[in-house]
């Protein structure tokens, strides 16, 4: 696989931007190593790559948020050198953020036309109003959003609207979309989509940047993949891709080989327990066992209330109710210290801001939990010299770059790595970490996940909080799924997917019509309405309304039972449009097919109602059909 | 801790360090002026140019320990004014002319303690409303500036207190090893700061406050805790050298330690610490001390009109800012 092959091209309408062979340093880290694109009008093309293969950079340099190194970009055929942001923005190139640039305390219509109030003369409020109207008319979202409301009010899928008008506003040509979905509930990405095809039909160009493969699928028409910073994929149709192609395209390795052998769920003692943590805002209710030895995943979507999780647990945030377990009796920490001599270490999300000691050596840096740790006056430094020998002989750092003065030399993946030996300096007997991978190479990935490992190995327990749903599911042996500050759902990795695991951490609120129709269905017909999906001879319950007794399905929300561990295992083995009696002729059942306006599979709404005489089947089914068609 | 001191001493981190280049400096500025006055090297000056660096020496100790927090403390001058007006006044008080019966040294005893104490509660004070309640250093310590002056004139009467005793005088010029005992003091608080700064739990933490907050609160250190004690500190050591100073002239003027708070400050960053908090020393500190005094002298030496001083310090404040500037590698964030 090392050898690079020759980029695959597609057939190519005519470009609106081509950037040839552009490189890109930061420090020691080769970020891009000539990388190619070409975007033409009237399509979204997929920019895709594993995380740290370049793509975010790669779409900051066409945005003029970077300076490329070398390498050319000619724009509409004529070479493009945008110096900054604004540059390109006048060159008719826009980004949508994932961290928007938009100014929280400004209007709707402010932002909208957020270059424009810049320039000098009269502003003429209502001819804007009327071209905002115009604007987000032409996205479908006329009444999305008040054009009068604050933008720090918004929901991050309503400020990503804000965004594209106001690339429309300033008349972009090329829009580039990084990671757009990545804090969006399904349904929101349906809305998303649907926008992306309206801009498409317009004759924009726009350029899609993400790992999700379904929905590279759903909404590109070709593909450029990058990996380690290099084009090996270039304008291929995604309709002449399927998804192992791609995932090959974007890994260069089966995935096995990364992932390596997934430690098995559970097993040892309950190291660390967690029952019912509140630490408002973010963390509501939050349970979770987390045994000897294991990887346990916390996944969930930005915002989800997982990193402030793991900092309750830590000590750094104010428990409010709920309690944890450590080794079986109550633990509630009120400072971090506690924590780190009960033996738990910390990860945090933020390397440079929460992690790094920048004027410490990276011996110090090193030091910093013992230093916590540590009840005396003086340092105690050289009882740990000979456990950070061993150490740095691990993580194949040589020991005469210890004394380094600044960490910051270092890449990524290595400063990350230090952090990370800073708790195991300490001999931890549960490790939290909280995006271990995040902005780090994809070599120095897999080394990490081979550290996890042997610590997980040796007995630690160790907690990780990702977003990327792939990592966590090749890396953990269990996940336990976070939405709206809730631990909703505590399942083995292995009967899960990138694609169940979405739809379980899509945030509550924006659940609200489908459990409006649950709860309509449970009302009217005395029975359990659940929506779940079906899959390998399992039953994935997202939300589940009412029902006991004959009317209890067997499951509730978040468990992931075989069909035969339900009470209602012969519907589940067949599910059609009309109630199917259980053998005993305690319960029938009913499951809807729930698919999108856009064809999109949502899983299966059910209604088990007690055997006997189930109500007609056709209406029921129509509502679904009608709720879901609508956008939702 | 032999390690330390061999990652201390290291060659290659020698070189990088900038108190070293001020050192250079220092060393510099020494030669040049024993070349230029020939009553530069004489014993009697040399020992004049430590006498002169005891008061600001002293207070930019502390002043050096909230710098490296990554705060600054404008009252340190009200504070020696302030609590040396209450030593004054409690020698005054309790015994000295009132007659309570005390002996004097006791009561010069006790008007230190009560020095001290005020100076540490002033900085306590100072130091839980930057800490704990987030304000900035530079407008609390503003605040207590003013305050503390105010509080000097009231407390004194707004009038120098002159009838000091006489032994007092033995702080400033027992000889302790063929060094006056101001002096000796000087040194032994230097060396005190510095094995804490270097060596201890609390002074690593201090400077990892100074570097990273956020970073030092997520490890686990006591980052309340530590960044409320430079301030304690500064408001002692500012005691301190009131009390060394008043012992040295007897007598305490309301007035005493105006524009103290410059010198001290300018002598932190000549020796090379950061404003922004994690990165100086107290040698360095101890440097720029002895720069300032040495180049005030020998400007006075050579009969430059003491007008031109403050040029000639001023000058070398921000060429020394500049040097850290643009010799940093760092690129901060």
């Amino acid at each position: 696989m090392s050898a690079a092959p020759a980029p695959i091209e597609g057939a190519a309408p005519a470009p609106l931007l081509v950037a040839r062979g552009i490189e890109k340093r930061f420090d020691r880290t080769r970020a891009l190593a000539g990388a190619d694109a070409e975007f033409a009008a009237g399509e979204v093309h997929g920019l895709l790559g594993a995380n740290g293969a370049g793509k975010s950079t790669l779409s900051r340099i066409i945005g003029g948020h970077l300076q490329r190194d070398r390498g050319s970009i000619v724009w509409r055929g004529a070479a493009l050198t945008a110096r900054n942001a604004r540059e390109a923005i006048s060159a008719g190139i826009a980004m949508v953020m994932q961290e928007t640039s938009l100014a929280p305390d400004l209007s709707v219509l402010e932002n909208v036309f957020l270059p424009e109030l810049a320039r000098p003369g009269r502003l003429r409020l209502g001819a804007l109003r009327a071209r905002a109207e115009g604007i987000f008319d032409s996205l479908g979202q006329r009444d999305a959003l008040p054009l009068g409301e604050e933008v720090q009010r918004l929901s991050s899928a309503q400020r990503q609207l804000v965004e594209i008008a106001k690339a429309l506003a300033v008349g972009a040509a090329l829009i580039i979309f990084d990671e757009p979905t990545a804090s969006l509930s399904p349904g929101e990405v349906e809305r998303l989509f649907d926008v992306m095809a309206r801009l498409r039909a317009a004759g924009h160009a726009l350029v899609f940047v993400s790992h999700r493969l379904e929905e590279v699928f759903s909404i590109t028409d070709r593909v450029t993949v990058l990996r380690e910073g290099r084009t090996v994929a270039r304008s291929v149709p995604t309709a002449t891709l399927n998804q192992a192609e791609l995932i090959r395209l974007m890994v260069g390795q089966e995935l096995g080989g990364i992932y390596a052998a997934r430690p098995a769920a559970g097993g040892g003692k309950v190291v660390l327990e967690a029952r019912h943590l509140r630490a408002p805002p973010m963390v509501r209710d939050v349970s979770f066992a987390l045994h000897e030895g294991e990887i346990l995943g916390l996944a969930g979507l930005v915002g989800a209330g997982r990193s402030e999780t793991l900092q309750t647990l830590f000590g750094l945030r104010p428990l409010a109710a709920g309690e944890t377990l450590l080794d079986g009796r109550p633990f509630a920490p009120r400072h971090a210290a506690q924590a780190i001599r009960a033996g738990i270490g910390f990860v945090a999300e933020d390397r440079r801001g929460q992690s790094i000691i920048p004027d410490f050596s990276v011996r110090e840096n090193l030091l910093l939990g013992h230093l916590s740790a540590r009840r005396g006056f003086l340092l105690g430094y050289r009882a740990r010299d000979r456990r950070i020998e061993e150490l740095l002989r691990q993580l194949e750092l040589p020991a005469s770059r210890l004394l380094d003065a600044n960490m910051l030399n270092f890449s990524g993946g290595m400063q990350q790595k230090i952090i990370i030996a800073r708790w195991l300096l300490l001999e931890p007997r549960v490790l939290l970490l909280d995006e271990p991978t995040k902005g780090v190479d994809i070599g120095t990935r897999s080394a990490i996940y081979a550290m996890l490992r042997e610590v997980a190995g040796k007995g630690t327990a160790v907690l990780v909080v990702s977003s990327d749903f792939e990592e966590l599911l090749g890396l953990c042996g269990r996940v336990v799924v976070m939405s709206d500050g809730t631990s909703i759902a505590e399942l083995p990795s292995a009967v899960l997917d990138e694609a169940k695991l979405t739809l379980f951490a899509a945030p509550r609120s924006s659940m609200a019509m489908t459990t409006g129709l649950l709860e309509a269905l449970a009302q009217e017909t005395g029975g359990a309405a659940f929506w779940a999906l079906l899959d390998a001879g399992r039953v994935f319950c997202l939300s589940r309304v009412g029902g006991t007794g004959a009317a209890d399905p067997g499951f509730g929300a978040g468990a992931a039972p075989a069909f035969e561990e339900t009470h209602i295992p012969a519907a589940l083995a067949a599910p059609a449009e009309r109630f199917v009696l259980e053998p005993d002729g305690a319960r029938a059942t009913l499951l809807v097919r729930a698919r999108s306006h856009r064809g999109h599979e949502l899983g299966w709404i059910g209604l088990t109602v007690p055997g006997g005489a189930p109500p007609a089947p056709a209406p029921l089914a129509a509502r679904v059909h009608e709720q879901f068609a609508r956008a939702i | 801790m032999s390690q330390t001191l061999a990652q201390t001493f290291s060659i290659r981190r020698l070189g990088a360090r900038l108190e070293l280049r001020m050192l250079a400096l220092a060393l510099l500025v020494f030669v040049a002026l024993s070349f230029a006055s020939p009553y530069f090297l004489r014993t009697n000056n040399l020992l004049n140019l430590l006498d002169q660096s005891v008061v600001t020496g002293i207070t930019a100790i502390g002043m050096t320990f909230v710098v490296l927090t990554g705060g600054i403390d404008l009252s340190v001058g009200s504070v020696l004014g302030f609590t040396g007006v209450l030593m004054g006044q409690t020698i005054h008080a309790g015994g000295w002319s009132a007659g309570f019966g005390l002996s004097v040294d006791l009561t010069i005893a006790l008007g230190i303690a009560v020095a001290v104490l005020a100076g540490a509660a002033i900085g306590l004070f100072s130091g839980v409303l930057v800490a704990r309640f987030g304000l900035a250093s530079f407008v609390v310590t503003l605040g207590v500036m003013a305050i503390g002056r105010s509080l000097a004139y009231i407390v004194s009467g707004q009038n120098a207190i002159a009838d000091i005793p006489p032994q007092i005088n033995g702080l400033v010029y027992t000889s302790v090893f063929g060094v006056p005992s101001n002096v000796a003091t000087l040194l032994v608080l230097y060396v005190l700061a510095w094995c804490y700064l270097t060596l201890t739990k609390g002074g690593r933490t201090i400077y990892a406050i100074g570097s990273n907050r956020e970073a030092a609160r997520t490890a686990g250190l006591a980052v309340l805790g530590y960044s409320i004690l430079p301030y304690v500190l500064s408001g002692v050591t500012a005691a301190i050298a009131g009390v060394l100073l008043s012992a040295q002239i007897l007598s305490i003027d309301p007035l005493a330690g105006t524009a103290l708070e410059l010198d001290a400050i300018a002598a932190v960053v000549i020796g090379g610490a950061s404003l922004y908090g994690g990165r100086g020393s107290i040698l360095g500190t101890l440097i720029g001390v002895l720069i300032m005094v040495m180049i005030r002298n020998g400007l006075n030496l050579l009969g430059v009109s003491p007008f031109w001083q403050g040029s000639a310090i001023g000058g070398i404040i921000i060429a020394a800012v500049l040097a850290e500037r643009l010799l940093s590698t760092r690129v901060r964030a």
